[in-house]
Order: structure tokens, then sequence, then C-alpha cells
């Protein structure tokens, strides 16, 4: 084999990775581009370079993630501000004004035609406008210690947590959940052209097809990300664009304050963190008052943190959110802690 | 190491300063024409290194790969250069942070993938889009464009090159509006 200049072996390395993509991909392919990269380092080098990077190129989706319209959106878009966007989003959505020259025709015959069009047109408008403006609105809610799967009329699912409320409205080019309380893991059904959008004050987690959760306490605001990927955008101010955060699968994100901190798990660890759809808490290493406060949400009857020494107790492992007795016996079996009853609610106090 | 980790490795570990080694080649050599040829052949000894034996400074070994690289050119080319070349020490290169962020993720990285993607000519563009996020089959994406499938495999193959050399041309366009890097400063991140 003549040797190869590096423009030429990158030039052969797209070719495969091209085909590859194609479909017409068979056996004899596969030992063919083997040789070809034990064939020479040089070949192995630029073909995992230019595979890397394609790889990279699936994260186009969290850019597309807010263009509704088929195609890829005008250049410049993403450095245009969101408010500059929408405008190029319409028009874009306007269709080409086709350039035509009228022919000389009677002054009456004209005027036929166009008081017939300008009915048809405005026909065709009401009705198009009725389906293109056609929003469902729904609002879902869940009662304390009740968790449920709700199916959005588009297909995606909607696990909610004990105490929380969803509404949900889904248009023809956007699907808006606005997070009112609680938490909710959401697996979406993949639209790219309805990019799926949870909105917590201000803030807007954006997906295409994926699985996460979105947890609201008060203005705090907390995303797991379990499948997929998740654009977070921050709520813009005058005069300034939002900040994006792109959250891939193990990613969770907190918000506090309105600084946005991420962090990378491992995928496991993060889906711990939405083991309370099967009816478990999972705790490691949490202060006894994170865990009361986390049962808190799922029971009517409260527990109660009497003394600070109790409050900072570090206790782990898993419990049913659903039976609070366990969890209190527990606690006093291996605990310096006493339960004691009172109007409704369990105080807990050093003993 | 086996074929696989070693790939791995090579994408996590050596790619991903390919910015700041194009950004050391072109510092000291002469002629830029060459720079693509060099950067193959530094790729090729370190891969070829690490299948021997394990690297455990795999970004200060890219380096001084490519210092002996140039250094062993210099010294088979027969003609002298005269043109100054500068120190190929590559120390201080080390120190200056060159985050692989743009491959791992990051706000930032979206932002340099958007300004690649830009970079593409028009029908380039359209065809990756479609492929990539409107997830078409190629197939799909030639009947949707009326183009044939072997030209679609062709745009592919392009555009794959065209966004491995944007992505890791160094800076990318900066966007006329200034604000959008203030505003993401303002939020604190950790890993």
């Amino acid at each position: 084999m003549p040797t190869l200049t590096p423009n030429e072996i990158e030039a052969r390395a797209a070719d495969w990775l091209a085909q590859r993509d194609s479909g017409h991909w068979g056996a004899s392919d596969v030992t063919a581009l083997d040789a070809w990269l034990a064939a020479d380092t040089r070949h192995r080098v630029a073909f995992l370079r230019l595979q890397a990077s394609w790889a990279q190129s699936d994260r186009l989706q969290a850019l597309g993630a807010g263009w509704s319209h088929a195609g890829p959106p005008p250049r410049g878009y993403w450095h245009a501000a969101p408010a500059d966007r929408r405008a190029q989003m319409l028009l874009a959505l306007r269709p080409a004004r086709a350039s035509h020259r009228p022919t000389p025709r009677s002054r009456g015959q004209r005027l036929v035609r166009a008081i017939a069009m300008a009915g048809c047109c405005a026909l065709l408008l009401s009705w198009s406008w009725r389906n293109y403006t056609h929003v469902d609105v729904a609002t879902y809610r869940t009662a304390i210690g009740e968790v449920r799967t709700q199916s959005l009329l588009d297909g995606s699912q909607a696990t909610m947590a004990s105490n929380s409320r969803i509404d949900v409205r889904l248009a023809r080019t956007q699907r808006d959940v606005s997070l009112v309380r609680g938490e909710t893991i959401f697996a979406v059904a993949k639209d790219p052209q309805r990019p799926f959008a949870v909105a917590v004050g201000g803030y807007r987690a954006v997906a295409v097809g994926t699985r996460f959760s979105v947890r609201r306490d008060r203005d705090d605001l907390r995303v797991v990300v379990t499948e997929g990927t998740v654009r977070l955008d921050a709520p813009h101010t005058d005069g300034q664009t939002s900040p994006s955060s792109l959250l891939p699968a193990g990613s969770v994100a907190l918000v506090h304050d309105g600084s946005v901190l991420v962090r990378s798990m491992a995928l496991s660890e993060a889906k711990q963190l939405l083991d309370w759809r099967d009816g478990w808490l999972v705790f490691r290493d949490t202060p006894l008052q994170d865990a009361v406060a986390e049962f808190n949400r799922y029971n009517t009857r409260q527990l109660r943190i009497a003394d600070a020494d109790v409050a900072h107790l570090r206790i782990g492992g898993s419990f049913r959110w659903d039976n609070q007795d366990a969890f209190v016996r527990l606690l006093e079996a291996g605990f310096p802690v006493r339960a004691s009853t009172h109007a409704g609610e369990i105080v807990l106090r050093s003993r | 190491m086996h074929q696989a980790p070693l790939d791995h490795w090579f994408v996590t570990q050596i790619l991903t300063h390919e910015a700041a080694l194009l950004r050391y080649l072109h510092r000291h050599w002469p002629h830029p024409d060459e720079v693509l040829d060099l950067r193959q052949e530094v790729y090729a000894r370190v891969y070829e290194a690490a299948a021997k034996a394990t690297l455990t400074q795999p970004k200060a070994f890219l380096f001084t790969s490519a210092r002996h690289l140039m250094t062993d050119r210099l010294r088979r080319s027969k003609v002298v250069s005269i043109e100054p070349m500068g120190d190929f020490d590559p120390s201080h290169v080390l120190v200056e942070e060159v985050s692989p962020e743009r491959w791992c993720g990051g706000r930032q990285s979206l932002k340099w993938l958007a300004a690649a993607f830009d970079q593409l000519p028009d029908r380039c563009r359209e065809v990756v889009w479609l492929r990539r996020v409107e997830e078409l089959s190629q197939k799909e994406v030639a009947k949707r464009l009326g183009i044939s499938e072997k030209t679609v495999e062709k745009h592919i193959a392009k555009g794959m090159r065209l966004l491995a050399d944007a992505l890791s041309a160094g800076d990318p366009v900066r966007p006329p509006t200034a604000s959008i890097a203030g505003a993401a400063d303002a939020h604190p991140y950790a890993e």
C-alpha cells in the first residue's frame, strides 16, 4: 500500500465512518475496516479522532431542543438572544413568498378571483389557526402519601411524588410543564418538533426525549437526569441572555439562591435519588433533620425534632416512606433517641 | 492495554488536548502546512507507546513526543531553517490550563459545537442536522432532500472532518453579544 498523505488518510477514515453510518455495512466491510486500521497506526488515530468528534455532535440535539421547525435553524441562531431566536423561528415558519407576475385580465375577472381566493383563505386560515393554536391544558395533583404515574396526552409519563402538583400545556410546537410543588419524574415521549420543558421559578429544564426528575423546595430546585440529556436554562434578567447548562445522564443540578451547582455521579447513584417511586427513601450519611423532612413530604402525621443533638445525628439506609413507625422504632433502637406522640405528631428528642 | 480501553484512553486523555497541541505545533514549527502531518505523527507515536506501556502522565507525554518529533525532523532536514524556532520546551504549555471541557461536556462545549456546526457549508449543515438531530437515517435524509444516498454519505464524511477541525481550532468565533459569557460566569459550577 503506498503511503498516504495525512489528508488522504483522514478522508479515507471519514469515508469508512460515513459508510458505516449509512447502514450499508456487512461482515466483509468490518473485516476490511479492521485490516485498514491495523495496517498503520496513523490510520487508527485519524479514525478515532473523527469518530470521537462525530460522537460529540449528537449533542446538537440539546441545541435543537428549542427549535421546532424542520431542518436546521439559520446560522448564528444560538448566538442570538432568546427574544431574537423567537423572531427567527417565526420567520422560518412563514412560507417563502413566491414571486409571480399577474397576467393581464379583465378587471371583473380579477375581482371575482380575488373574492373567491379571499374566502378560501379565510376558511383555511380559521381552520388551520384552530389546529395550530390548539392547546391541551391539564392540572394534576397528588395527595400527601400518594405516588402516582400519570400519562400525559403526548405519551409522556409523569410519576408524581407525594403532595405534588403539575400544570401541563401541550401545544403544537411546545410542551410546557410547570412544577408548582413537590417532585415529579418525567419519562418524555420523543418528539424533536416539540421540546418538553419543565419550568420552576423561571428556570427551565428542556428535554427532547429522555428521563429526568424535577423537584421543588420553595425556590430551590433539583434536577436529576437518568437518561438522555437535559438542558437547564436559567431565567433571563433584563438585557442579559440566560446561561444554559447541559446535563447528561447521571447529572444532578441543584439551584439555590440563583446559582446552579452541577454534580455528575454514577448513574446508579443518581437513580437512587428517585427510589421514592418504588416506595423507598434512601439515605446515605444524611443528617436526621433532612431525613425527617423527607419523611414529612410523604406523611400527614409529621415527625418533629425537638433538639439539635437529634437533628445532627447522621443516618443511612433504605426505608419505606409509608412505614413511618418502622423508621421511628429503628431510630429508637439504634440511636439515643426517644419518640413520643403529641397531638398527631411524633416528637423526637435525645435520651 | 487491549484495543478498546486503549482507544478510549486515547480519546479521553490525548485527543482532548488537540487545541493546545495545535497551538504548540503552530508556535514552534515554521511551516503551517506541515502541522497536520506532525499532529498525525505525534498521535501515532503516542498511541504506539501507550500500547506497550501504561503512561501515567498522558498530557506531558503528548507534548514531549511533539517536541521530540520536531527535533527529529529538524535534524533530518538538509536545509537549516533560518526562521526563529523558539524554545521547544513544552513546560509553559503544561501550566497553561487547557480544559478538555469541550469534549467532556459543560456549557462551554455547546457553544463550541454551535459555532462549529454553523461553519459547515449549507447542504452539509442540513444533512448533518437531519441525521444527528432529527435522527433520520442516511436513506431518509436522501429522500427528504431529493439527493442520492451516495451524496448524503459524502456530506456526512465531509461534515465529520469539518466538525473535528472546527472543534479543535481553538477559541470559537466570539458571538456578537458578549453578555453570554458574562452571565454564564456568574454561576458557580462544580464537578
